[in-house]
């Protein structure tokens, strides 16, 4: 993953999304990539890097490591300056306003803002990896298609120009790699499916890796503990069986283990990015 | 009166299943209890009689006071935009292609469908307790802020802020040469794109005054619900039901109870490993007991914080599957203010 230039990470809501977007960050990191770590919703990313909200200008949280949000208004704002070319546009509050506004109602348009953000990244060159924590599954679908959906939707006008790069970095399997994280549950591993099948179909993106999370450990050799160990042993053997029928309907990829007893979201990504480093 | 409760909290904290596991324990316990969920499992579905339903409320076949209804929530926000507009321009906006556009990109309007559905079921009267499972878009708090955005949406913000102050009658569009606002967004966007959706957003407009009353009537309807915010203890899920019980006071009440799912048997903490068993299973009571002090300290901490009541459901292996199993997950639950939920 770390010789690709983007990596998207998406995955159901509650799977541990962030922790892995930030863990891959770190991981990038530690291997003296100039990294770009972007949050596309509030919250998840900062917590991660243990840092105060992150903000639209990228900051450097670790030596190496930048991070940022996508504020939509400031996005929108350095779309149509920069990629519009439409000089100036920081005053000219009203197109702004007028283009979210339109951009509410429009297919693909408001996506195509954010995405584009990040894909502008890619193409400035400035960083080894960039790495978005995108949003959910359930919603991944409109920001990976904005490209192609503008292509169709937008006969003329300068959005349309823009399209046609975006949607060849997302499709360039050398540069862009979708992450779904996942956990062997039913609802996640019936989404990361979705997914997947939506991705071979549509091909807006190259074959995505699959991350599974929170895998237990098979405990092997026969058990006739009584007490509180013995029903740690039944309940862990439990969880585990319940676990190889999701694991079977997901692709080995690539997996997590369960972490026990820790406190904070900082924790948690250092120990993903010790377990990515380790699977190296 | 009818009773309604509204289970809220993050993705995948086991939201769903909880609902369903209370509407059973109140059915079971006499009270006529109708549960509304939003996407669940399918074998919960189907442990629900609801696989093949739509949002009409359907009795259990082997437990009559037992209702389940499943919330469509595209199709229910096109029904109340429907519902709301004159009969023609109902039929326009039903054909437009920036409706379902505008209803994805508009993050309220999802939990307005639901808000407004969950309210009809309220004030239908037939039934003692309406258990709602709100839907985790906006992480769940947008259920309770929709109605007043749903308003101000329909209502024309986003007309001004196109026009760039007064709202515009239908010719302000044509008239576009000689703004220059609309002159820029028309290159960016195109000319054609930008008429269609000012054309959608006026249509939009005259669903303004059935979209605010009806929303007055919703915001009541949460105000005097009970409300009851479910989490694990893993880091990012607290997090969120931390924001929840914070915001919820101003929004409508303060959480009834805030219900810690799977929790692990609280003498499993400070348990050490017996010398004699070998290196594998060592370990393993060690990280389970590891793993419930840090449930019991991220319950204690939410309670002794923010002065939370704070319950605790049983981490069970596998889930559910039938209506015993969804009413043993209550039984074995610590700390559920039971009497407070039921009419």
């Amino acid at each position: 993953m770390l010789d690709k230039r983007l990596v998207i990470v998406s995955g159901k809501g509650g799977v541990g999304k962030s922790a892995v977007s930030s863990a891959l960050a770190l991981l990038a990191q530690r291997n003296g990539l100039r990294v770009l770590a972007v949050e596309m919703e509030a919250g998840g990313l900062a917590a991660h890097f243990g840092t105060g909200p992150l903000a639209f200008e990228p900051r450097e949280v670790r030596p190496g490591l930048h991070a940022m949000r996508i504020v939509r208004s400031d996005a929108l704002l350095e779309y149509l300056s920069l990629q519009l070319r439409l000089p100036g546009m920081g005053r000219f509050g009203a197109v702004a306003r007028a283009f979210d506004a339109l951009a509410t109602a429009a297919p693909a348009v408001r996506e195509i803002v954010s995405i584009g953000k990040i894909l502008w990244e890619v193409k400035e060159d400035r960083w080894d990896l960039v790495v978005a924590d995108a949003p959910p599954t359930g919603q991944i679908a409109s920001y990976l298609r904005a490209p192609a959906s503008i292509s169709e939707l937008v006969a003329t006008g300068r959005i349309r120009s823009q399209a046609g790069w975006m949607a060849d970095t997302l499709r360039d399997p050398a540069r862009t790699r979708l992450v779904l994280v996942t956990l062997p549950e039913e609802l996640p591993t019936a989404e990361t499916r979705e997914s997947m099948d939506w991705v071979e179909k549509t091909g807006v993106v190259g074959p995505p890796l699959v991350i599974t999370n929170r895998v237990l450990s098979e405990v092997t050799g026969t058990s006739t503990l009584e007490g509180v160990a013995g029903a740690m042993v039944r309940l862990h053997r439990s969880l585990w069986t319940e676990q190889q029928t999701w694991l079977d309907r997901l692709p080995p990829d690539l997996t997590l283990p369960y972490l026990f007893g820790l406190f904070t979201p900082g924790e948690v990504a250092a120990h993903i990015s010790d377990e990515l480093e380790a699977l190296r | 009166m009818t009773k309604t409760l509204l289970v809220t909290g993050a993705g995948g904290v086991g939201k769903t299943t909880f609902a369903a596991a209370l509407a059973v324990k109140a059915a079971r316990a006499g009270v006529r209890t109708l549960v509304v969920t939003v996407d669940p499992a399918r074998r919960l579905a189907s442990t629900l009689g609801v696989e093949d339903l739509g949002d009409e409320p359907q009795p259990h076949a082997d437990e009559p006071d037992l209702w389940a209804a499943m919330l469509d929530s595209k199709a229910s926000w096109r029904a109340v935009a429907m519902r709301h507009a004159d009969p023609d321009v109902a039929t326009r906006l039903a054909d437009n292609e920036f409706f379902e556009a505008a209803s994805e990109h508009f993050p309220a309007s999802q939990s307005y469908a639901a808000a407004d559905q969950a309210a009809t079921f309220v004030q239908a009267r037939a039934w003692d307790l309406v258990i709602v499972d709100t839907p985790p878009s906006g992480g769940g708090i947008d259920f309770f802020a929709a109605p007043a955005q749903m308003a101000d949406l329909v209502g024309g913000r986003l007309l001004r802020w196109i026009t760039g102050g007064p709202l515009p009658g239908r010719r302000f569009f044509y008239d576009r040469a000689a703004r220059p606002v609309l002159r820029i967004a028309g290159s960016i966007l195109g000319s054609d794109l930008l008429e269609r959706v000012s054309e959608f957003l006026l249509d939009l407009r005259t669903t303004y005054d059935g979209v605010a009353r009806r929303g007055r009537e919703i915001e009541a309807v949460l105000k005097e619900a009970v409300i009851l915010v479910i989490t694990t203890a893993d880091p990012a899920p607290v997090g969120e039901a931390v924001r929840f019980y914070r915001q919820l006071p101003e929004l409508a009440s303060t959480p009834a109870a805030v219900i810690f799912n799977r929790a692990l048997p609280a003498d499993w903490a400070g348990v050490a490993p017996d010398p004699d068993l070998s290196a594998e299973l060592g370990r393993l009571v060690e990280q389970w007991s590891a793993e419930t002090v840090r449930q019991a300290d991220a319950r204690e901490e939410f309670s002794a914080r923010y002065g939370a009541v704070v319950a605790a459901v049983p981490w069970q292996s596998h889930p559910p599957t039938d209506l015993s199993g969804l009413a043993a997950l209550i039984d074995d639950s610590t700390g559920i203010p039971w009497d407070s939920l039921l009419p």
